[in-house]
């Protein structure tokens, strides 16, 4: 399997583009105007703000993630990166952590401030060297914490790197993609800038189309209906482009009897925040989620497929938020598998006959400890569920996580090292890949195509319905 | 033995090892003046349990794939950090202790271990120099950290006979170094294994709350499976 090797410094000196940050200022976006999103300002001593916002958002964790590494270098055996592209020293996990590290080690370590090239202790000269540092922690890392799993003495490089991210994101520095994407989330509250009208008739038209489907014209998806058992939260992806995956979950709660329903506004489980680094916009979107379902006086949160979405909501959203969890939530495999083995839906595996192998998405198995419960299901709804290896928490990124997917300028890259995803994914001979998560469809999906593998894609919600058993119609 | 050795391998060693502590004290504050991190929602694990598992990580090979990928690291891992432990015993034993160094097994075991460290030490530098992908990592500090470590397993090698009416010159350059290490260490990343139950607990606590360690295991395939 190979793929064309890009030269690395073509990235690491990708120029900023501010066309959309220039766009967002003409159009006077409210984001903006209010200085919630902040856009590039070659005026501004920018590494000076960097310092100081480095030495606002120091923790514990994070300082003792600056101060650990002993650069035994055996991340390099476990990032996709580097197994994809062993020539090339800038891959390696310590490096892209070392970037800010080595900002550590100058303005708060004694030995980097007295001696700093003892230690390769430095400092971002100008903005160049910021627009650099942009090109790594963006176009060279998914965040996927394969290496923080695999780091002897626990440095978590994956938030080194999200550290980065967020200090950028402060002042501009971001691929147009992260930008846009920021912009959307922070305007509209979801990161696909999707109205509510253009969401209010998606839903409407797969309440039509699951009507049909089930035969009863009077089935419509319960929007902003109060004290239901849960509220379920989707990606806007599936508005967007699947909505078939709404129909399919509208239809398994509907035969599972459920009380249910979705909210008109904080119904985006996902969150850019946690790519982009920036605190404050995960807090906004996870805020919006929790207090609609306060709203709506819910029993539960249920949160559709998504990785990073399932970490963002269930996990880090009320840190950022600094919002005590109130509300129970959990991934609707969750709710699959208590409606399976209740019997509140029948389910037969040989509807999906042809060979399924699951992806473990990094957020789920490797932040959010979900790796049972995809499996579980699916060992229940397919006639041949394999495993791909490694799996669970030591599987490999899609290679479109981190945000990945909204950063085009860094596709090559991101298309070369898939290699080993591609690879892992062969070796399985499964006709159809399953994963929990849009990210992660929409990443395996490119790699498939690009690596031309005989393979398709589907998420577990897609298999479960496939394989749902309308019951008979009572004959009155 | 003369009053130079004597002064050297007690009341140096004494005043080093205060100042090593001090330091290590006054960097532990300096870590607990960042603030910490909380967690606003109820566990799905056990964080104590998720701690623990991790501190652990260590002694469990296994739980690493970049570990169960190459065992050799994790074997020169072992005798390394042995010989480290021999050695600072050594320093402790000399002066207090003298007797036990004159079992000779126990002087035979203390120099196969350092001398086995000494090797991997060597080994350690070749592939510090010799990989791009640690080269483009390694600080001077690294690269001297582990010639200076190297260098002292092997004038442990000659000090731990203990034998100061034949030569007191390896008992001197054993004891010099060891003053140097305990006033160089904290400044250098030697000191990370002060770091290294922090960095474990702040990972194992997250970890262990959401529920992701104590890790379950499953990653590689199953000898003999075709897929």
């Amino acid at each position: 399997m190979s793929a064309k090797t890009i030269n690395i410094e073509d990235i690491l000196n990708l120029p900023l583009d501010t066309k959309e940050q220039k766009k967002a200022l003409m159009e006077q976006a409210s984001c903006v105007r209010e200085g919630r999103l902040k856009v590039y300002n070659l005026d501004n001593d920018n590494v000076k703000k960097l310092l100081e916002l480095l030495r606002e958002k120091l923790n514990r964790s994070v300082v003792g993630s600056m101060a650990a590494c002993v650069h035994c270098g055996m991340c390099a055996e476990v990032c996709h990166y580097s197994l994809a592209r062993p020539h090339d020293p800038t891959m390696v996990p310590a490096y892209k952590g070392e970037q800010i590290r080595r900002i550590f080690k100058r303005h708060f370590d004694w030995t980097g401030r007295i001696f700093p090239w003892w230690v390769h202790a430095t400092s971002p000269q100008n903005d160049e060297d910021l627009n650099r540092l942009k090109n790594i922690v963006f176009g060279t890392c998914t965040a996927c914490r394969r290496c923080t799993l695999n780091c002897p003495m626990g440095v978590d490089t994956a938030i080194l790197v999200r550290l980065t991210r967020g200090l950028l994101t402060e002042l501009g520095i971001v691929p147009e993609g992260v930008f846009v994407v920021s912009k959307d989330q922070w305007e509209t509250g979801n990161q696909m800038g999707v109205s509510t009208e253009e969401y209010l008739e998606t839903l409407e038209w797969m309440s039509e189309e699951v009507a049909e489907e089930l035969g009863d014209p009077n089935f419509k998806i319960p929007i902003d209906k109060p004290d239901c058992d849960f509220m379920y939260t989707i990606n806007p992806r599936e508005v967007k482009y699947d909505p078939r995956s709404i129909g399919q979950a509208a239809k398994i709660f509907y035969l599972a009897g459920e009380s249910w329903t979705m909210p008109s506004f904080g119904w985006d489980m996902t969150n850019f925040g946690l790519f982009s680094g920036d605190d404050k916009l995960g807090a906004f979107v996870a805020k919006n989620l929790y207090e609609a379902a306060k709203k709506l006086r819910v029993k539960r949160i249920v949160i559709s497929e998504c990785g990073h979405g399932y970490r963002s909501t269930r996990w880090e959203g009320y840190n950022w938020a600094k919002y005590q969890q109130d509300i129970p939530s959990e991934s609707v495999l969750v709710t699959l598998i208590r409606y399976i083995s209740e019997g509140r839906i029948k389910v037969d595996s040989s509807r999906n006959s042809l060979p399924v192998t699951y992806h473990d998405s990094c957020n789920l198995a490797r932040s959010g400890d979900i790796t049972e419960e995809p499996r579980w299901i699916l060992q229940r709804v397919c006639k041949d569920f394999r495993e791909m290896y490694p799996n669970r928490a030591d599987n490999f990124c899609c290679t479109g996580g981190g945000g990945a997917l909204s950063m085009v300028e860094y596709k090559a890259l991101r298309m070369e090292v898939a290699k080993i995803k591609a690879e892992q994914l062969k070796a399985t001979g499964a006709k159809i890949v399953c994963t929990s998560c849009h990210n992660c469809v929409d990443g395996l999906t490119d790699l498939i195509k690009y690596y031309k593998l005989d393979m398709q894609v589907a998420q577990i919600i897609e298999l479960v319905a496939n394989a749902l058993v309308f019951p008979e119609k009572k004959v009155s | 033995m003369s009053e130079f050795l004597k002064i050297l391998e007690n009341e140096v060693q004494i005043i080093a090892l205060a100042f090593m502590g001090t330091v290590y004290f006054i960097r532990l504050f300096w870590m607990f003046r960042f603030k910490a991190s909380n967690e606003f929602t109820p566990p799905v694990g056990n964080p104590r349990l998720g701690i623990a598992y991790s501190m652990m990580n260590v002694a469990m090979p296994w739980a690493m794939e970049s570990v169960r990928r190459n065992w050799s690291f994790y074997l020169q891992f072992v005798i390394f950090h042995i010989g480290v432990v021999a050695a600072i015993s050594a320093t402790f034993i000399i002066p207090y202790w003298p007797q036990i160094f004159e079992i000779e097994w126990v002087v035979s075991l203390f120099q196969i271990l350092l001398a086995a460290a000494f090797v991997v030490g060597i080994i350690r530098l070749i592939r510090r120099i010799s990989k791009p992908a640690l080269r483009i990592i390694s600080t001077p500090d690294d690269y001297f950290s582990l010639i200076l470590l190297t260098a002292f397993f092997a004038s442990g090698i000659f000090a731990v006979p203990n034998k100061y009416e034949i030569s007191e010159w390896p008992l001197i350059i054993f004891f010099a170094m060891t003053t140097f290490f305990l006033i160089y260490v904290p400044f250098s990343k030697i000191s990370h294994y002060l770091y290294y139950p922090f960095t474990r607990y702040f990972l194992g606590k997250v970890m262990g709350h959401r529920g992701v360690f104590p890790r379950k295991r499953g990653g590689e395939k199953p000898a003999g499976l075709k897929n």
